[in-house]
């Protein structure tokens, strides 16, 4: 406990006479770039947690085997120097030498072997399963070269690999556990990470023994640290006062005032998130929900506006999106999927017909975005659907939907950035813990078009998968997301699609 | 953080300086009410936001959960863009922010009426208890009091709320059960005053039930400390429930509470500060009343030679 | 004296141990504690197991003496959320809301004090006054508006103190106001009045009377006497402040144990609320047995009744 004396009161004063600015550790002076968001991984683990701040963490202090370059969208060497598919279900890959992890360690097959047979087993409990699902077993074919054998023919392979598989070090690993690792982890990127304060966040430094001639090019910025700030109008202000460098997801409204603040741009970009609602559509939250009926559900994606609401609440290069997937994803596609136009009178009709003139009460959830959820239930109440809005944080939201007991929720998804339409649907559709509807015959669809080679075939599948379960309407998709970057002017920041802020290619100005 | 005095024993409740003279003319006391100010400025206040309430489809014709995005955020009148259509402007999504600050009106009142009306009824009975008995039943009441006064009524709240999920009725019923440790320790302490007053033991000795003796004996004379102390605890419960909504489990939207309306306008604070300044000066406002009330009401209410 | 003592450590103690059956059932009215520790995916088997290993199976009764009894030890299992014991979760906020309590009650007195010597003073004076709406008027806004507010104009507009965390002390300096804003009125109403009797008694009068200057009465004789309750309170209110800072640590995104109990709550990580619960009324308990001594010592009629 600290006594309080009128000593150091007095030192209190003076620092609030002389204006000190405390520990700013940020900014280009200290070559430290701070950047702030509002939730945490709850373990940094990449494959046991399912945040985009764990992915963004993921991507600067571990590697993969294939990297997807942003721009031109092709699978370029990276862990692996190349690789060969002998069949459709065996992939064999040649690893690159004289790379070392962090802790000094060399790379070799065994950390890949180690990694993707780990994952696999029940015990490692990984939070996406389907990351990893689709991988049958590693083997090693000698010190720098290993086999994949997949379940089934999987052409979104090389995709998974750019992705959600970073490569551990076995020895390290095994000595330590999950839970040392989650403390003390251990990888082969860029940034090698220097603390993990649950809670506070993770501090990051450049990597001294990185190899030469990496896809991701060359590091600039020396030290990278990532504060968790639960408070959006707080992260606001740390930015506006040059406490952290950098900010996302600023909500449109204040992105366009922060715009005319000195020394802060502001950014705009679509991302790969895609909002939605999804129903309990077989019933597990009340046998007796008039979500179980089909015309329910359409009469509620009758019933909501997502034009104004990309037009008016969400701006910057979102666009309405009618397919449960990205649109721009491999195999994602709209056409010839039926579309629910905005139209309430239809919905009233539809709501009456399904035996609800009156409309009903229900609970709705929400994890993020309370705007949008907020105006989804205006519109829900315009037709008589009287939702009352749940706003839970992610994972609490992920556990009581997984136990059934989530009647409508509005979801969004960011596929791991991963550029195929399965990093979606395979989520929501193949009778895994964050499928409502659990439609048979939709994932025997999905587990046709996911495993097909032949790129039009696996094309028309998605198509037919995705086309049902918009006619069903077990997931109404709204919107893609736009992020709102905002960030010091001293940056130099570009921002792709797929959501993945890339620190390792920004630099100061 | 909102609490204010704590209600321990240490802190002598300044409602107790309030013990009346017995039956008080209601003429005496306007005439002392209309002198004082604090009473009169609360009461004024305070009766024109419960008319507010009252009468909110008169009030406005707006309905307040209508919603119209693509006329979100539009100002107040006084901003140059603002317009006498929607004279104090329209809120995130277009809904018109007047109506929601009148219809947000009965929430408020409704948290803060009900949630006195729960603890007021919890703490009476149990202060009243442990003071007409005293002994034994005073010292396990005396317990219950110090158990609840441990526990931090902001976590509490917090807890239960996520435990049963958060709703107006949540709120009402939570803060209730948390509220009323003042209720006891002014009932208390003036049940314990009148108790052995002759009239008390005059109505005992011709044989009156002690149930007769505590409804029509005791309570008119400790009723008007507890008054106070309604009115205090109805702020506070206002309060908290803009706290609760805060840290996002008050009242669920889109019901339209004051507390709430703060929580959510918070984010539009540092450049469109309209938003939260509205519903931010009714809820200062109708705290303030309450308080303003409460004091006044104490000193109206006070033994001639005390004011 | 002796007994005094005694037989308030006795209610002390007896309360703390209820608190800590209300805690302890908060955490089982949370829902199946072996589904919660064996995650959604466990099979029926493993849950089981689970239920078995940690002890679940076992009557309420012993499975509360097991978890008093690990309390005692600072041992209050691990956390359902991060892969932590909660006992590091919380030795490691402690200190910050530790300080954030201390440095707010600090300042509330200073600012309390001097308001309540001269409203008394002053009694029925424009100060008086003044102090009595501004007590009123400080306790009609919401705390999170306040802590807002101060970061606005000191942080983003005079730029003359960080805006949030708790790296340094300047840090604490927003956080404390805002905290220790909603003890003033208490202290200053106790400080007035305890004023207004101490200056009305016989022996004031009697300085005075013996010509001593009326600064040296005001403040040697008069003030020490009429502070003493106030000691008392305030150590009641940083009982209080610890279990408020929850908002304010929310607001200034500081990491003590509010933080950590909010963050808790929203991720259903009952083990962490359950010990910050049974934490800060231990606290508080320890508070009021620390003022009741004190009023004791300074008051014998109390230990006589």
């Amino acid at each position: 406990m600290v006594a309080i004396e009128r000593g150091s009161l007095w030192v209190l004063a003076a620092a609030m006479a002389l204006g000190l600015p405390g520990a700013a550790l940020a900014g280009k002076a200290n070559d430290t770039l701070v950047y702030a968001s509002d939730s945490e991984p709850e373990n940094i683990s990449p494959y046991h947690n399912n945040v985009r701040e764990g992915v963004i963490i993921a991507r600067h202090a571990w590697e993969t085997l294939v990297h997807r370059n942003p721009k031109t969208g092709a699978y370029e060497p990276y862990l692996a120097t190349s690789w060969t598919w002998v069949d459709p279900v065996t992939l064999d890959l040649d690893l690159r030498k004289g790379v070392t992890f962090h802790d000094g360690s060399p790379f070799t097959a065994d950390d890949v072997v180690f990694t993707f047979n780990y994952v696999l087993t029940p015990e490692a409990k990984v939070v996406t399963k389907q990351n990893v699902s689709w991988m049958a077993s590693t083997e090693k074919l000698d010190d720098y070269k290993v086999r994949i054998k997949l379940k089934g023919p999987f052409p979104a392979a090389l995709e998974y690999l750019a992705g959600p598989t970073p490569i551990f070090p076995a020895a390290y690993f095994k000595k330590v556990g999950l839970d040392g690792f989650a403390k003390a982890p251990v990888g082969t990127g860029p940034y090698r990470i220097t603390s993990v304060d649950s809670g506070k966040g993770v501090k990051l430094e450049k990597s001294k023994t990185y190899w030469k001639g990496s896809p991701l090019g060359d590091v600039a910025i020396g030290k990278l640290e990532f504060r968790v700030i639960p408070d959006g109008d707080t992260r606001m202000a740390e930015l506006m006062t040059g406490g952290v460098d950098w900010i996302w997801r600023v909500p449109t409204d204040q992105a366009k005032q922060l715009e005319s603040v000195p020394n802060v741009t502001v950014l705009a970009a679509e991302t790969m998130r895609v909002g939605f609602l999804q129903f309990d559509a077989i019933g597990r939250s009340d046998s007796n929900t008039p979500l179980k009926n089909e015309k329910v559900r359409q009469a509620i994606s009758h019933a909501i506006d997502r034009k104004a609401m990309v037009d008016n609440l969400v701006r910057g290069g979102a666009r309405v999106m009618n397919s449960a997937c990205f649109i721009d994803q491999t195999g994602c596609t709209d056409e010839g999927v039926p579309r629910y136009a905005y139209d309430p009178a239809k919905a009233k009709a539809l709501l009456a017909e399904a035996g609800y003139p009156n409309g009903f009460d229900i609970e709705f959830y929400a994890y993020r975005e309370r705007d949008y959820a907020e105006a989804v239930i205006g519109y829900l109440r315009a037709v008589g659907i009287r939702a009352k809005l749940n706003y839970l944080k992610y994972g609490a939201l992920r556990e009581l939907n997984r136990a059934g007991k989530v009647p409508i929720y509005y979801q969004t998804w960011g596929s791991f950035s991963v550029g195929d339409a399965s990093a979606f649907t395979g989520v929501w559709f193949k009778g895994d813990e964050d499928d409502m509807s659990r439609d048979a015959s939709i994932k025997a669809l999905l587990d046709k078009a996911d495993t097909t080679i032949d790129l039009a075939e696996r094309k028309k599948t998605y198509q037919e998968a995705l086309s049902a379960i918009a006619a069903k309407a077990y997931l109404f998709p709204l919107f893609s997301y736009s992020t709102n970057y905002a960030f010091s002017s001293d940056l130099a920041f570009a921002a792709q699609p797929d959501e993945m802020p890339r620190f390792y290619a920004a630099r100061w100005k | 953080m909102t609490a204010p005095a704590p209600s321990s024993a240490l802190a002598p409740a300044a409602a107790l300086e309030a013990v009346p003279p017995r039956r008080s003319p209601t003429a005496r006391f306007l005439r002392r009410a209309g002198r004082n100010p604090s009473f009169m400025i609360g009461a004024t206040v305070l009766a024109i936001i419960v008319a507010m309430a009252l009468f909110a489809p008169l009030i406005t014709a707006y309905d307040p959960y209508d919603q119209d995005i693509a006329r979100r955020l539009i100002p107040p009148v006084w901003h140059a863009k603002g317009s006498w259509e929607h004279w104090l402007g329209t809120d995130k999504l277009g809904r018109d922010y007047f109506a929601r600050l009148v219809y947000g009106a009965r929430i408020s009142l409704l948290i803060g009426i009900a949630t006195v009306v729960v603890s007021g009824l919890i703490g009476t009975a149990l202060g009243v208890a442990g003071g007409y008995f005293g002994g034994r039943v005073d010292m396990a009441i005396g317990y219950v009091v110090n158990v609840r006064l441990a526990l931090p009524v902001v976590l509490i709240a917090l807890a239960a709320a996520a435990l049963v999920g958060s709703s107006l009725e949540t709120v009402i019923l939570v803060l209730g059960l948390l509220l009323w440790d003042r209720f006891a320790v002014v009932a208390r302490s003036a049940t314990m005053q009148v108790a052995h007053a002759d009239y008390i033991a005059a109505a005992r000795a011709i044989g009156c039930s002690t149930r007769r003796i505590v409804l029509s004996e005791v309570m008119p004379n400790i009723l008007n400390p507890l008054i106070v102390v309604a009115t205090l605890e109805m702020a506070h419960a206002i309060l908290l429930e803009a706290a609760l909504s805060f840290l996002g489990l008050g009242v669920q939207p889109p019901l339209p509470s004051w507390g709430l309306m703060i929580a959510e306008g918070k984010q539009f604070m540092f450049f469109s500060a309209w938003v939260i300044a509205i519903p931010g000066v009714a809820l200062a406002s109708l705290v303030l009343a309450i308080n303003l009330l409460g004091d006044g009401l104490r000193d109206v209410t006070a033994p001639e030679n005390r004011s | 004296m002796l007994l005094y003592i005694l037989r308030r450590f006795g209610v002390a103690l007896s309360v703390a141990l209820t608190v800590s059956i209300v805690a302890f059932l908060l955490l089982h009215l949370s829902g199946d504690l072996a589904l919660a520790i064996a995650g959604p995916e466990a099979s029926p088997a493993q849950v089981e197991q689970v239920r078995i290993q940690y002890g679940l199976d076992k009557p309420l009764a012993v499975q509360y003496l097991d978890w008093l009894a690990g309390a005692l030890h600072f041992d209050f299992g691990r956390s359902f959320y991060f892969r932590e014991t909660v006992a590091a979760l919380v030795a490691e906020r402690m200190p910050v809301t530790m300080t954030l309590g201390a440095i707010a009650l600090g300042l509330a007195l200073l600012v309390a004090i001097p308001l309540g010597v001269v409203a008394a003073v002053n009694r029925g004076g424009w100060i008086d006054r003044a102090a009595l709406v501004f007590c009123v008027l400080g306790q009609a806004i919401p705390t999170f508006w306040l802590g807002l507010t101060l970061i606005l104009v000191f942080a983003v507009n005079l730029r003359w103190l960080p805006v949030s965390g708790n790296a340094t002390w300047a840090h604490f300096v927003m956080p404390a106001i805002a905290l220790g804003w909603y003890a003033v009125p208490a202290v200053m109403r106790l400080t007035r009045n305890g004023m207004l009797d101490v200056l009305a008694s016989d022996y004031i009068r009697t300085a005075r009377a013996k010509g001593l200057r009326w600064p040296t009465v005001l403040f040697k004789h008069a003030l020490r006497n009429a502070v003493v309750p106030v000691v008392a309170l305030a150590a009641v209110q940083f009982g209080f402040m610890l279990g408020g800072s929850i908002v304010v640590e929310a607001v200034f995104s500081m990491h003590g144990l509010g933080h950590l109990a909010w963050e808790a709550i929203g991720r259903k990580d009952f083990p962490v609320v359950q010990a910050i619960v049974l934490l800060l009324a231990s606290i508080y308990i320890g508070l009021t047995f620390l003022a009741d001594l004190i009023n004791a010592w300074l008051d014998p009629r109390i230990r006589v009744a």
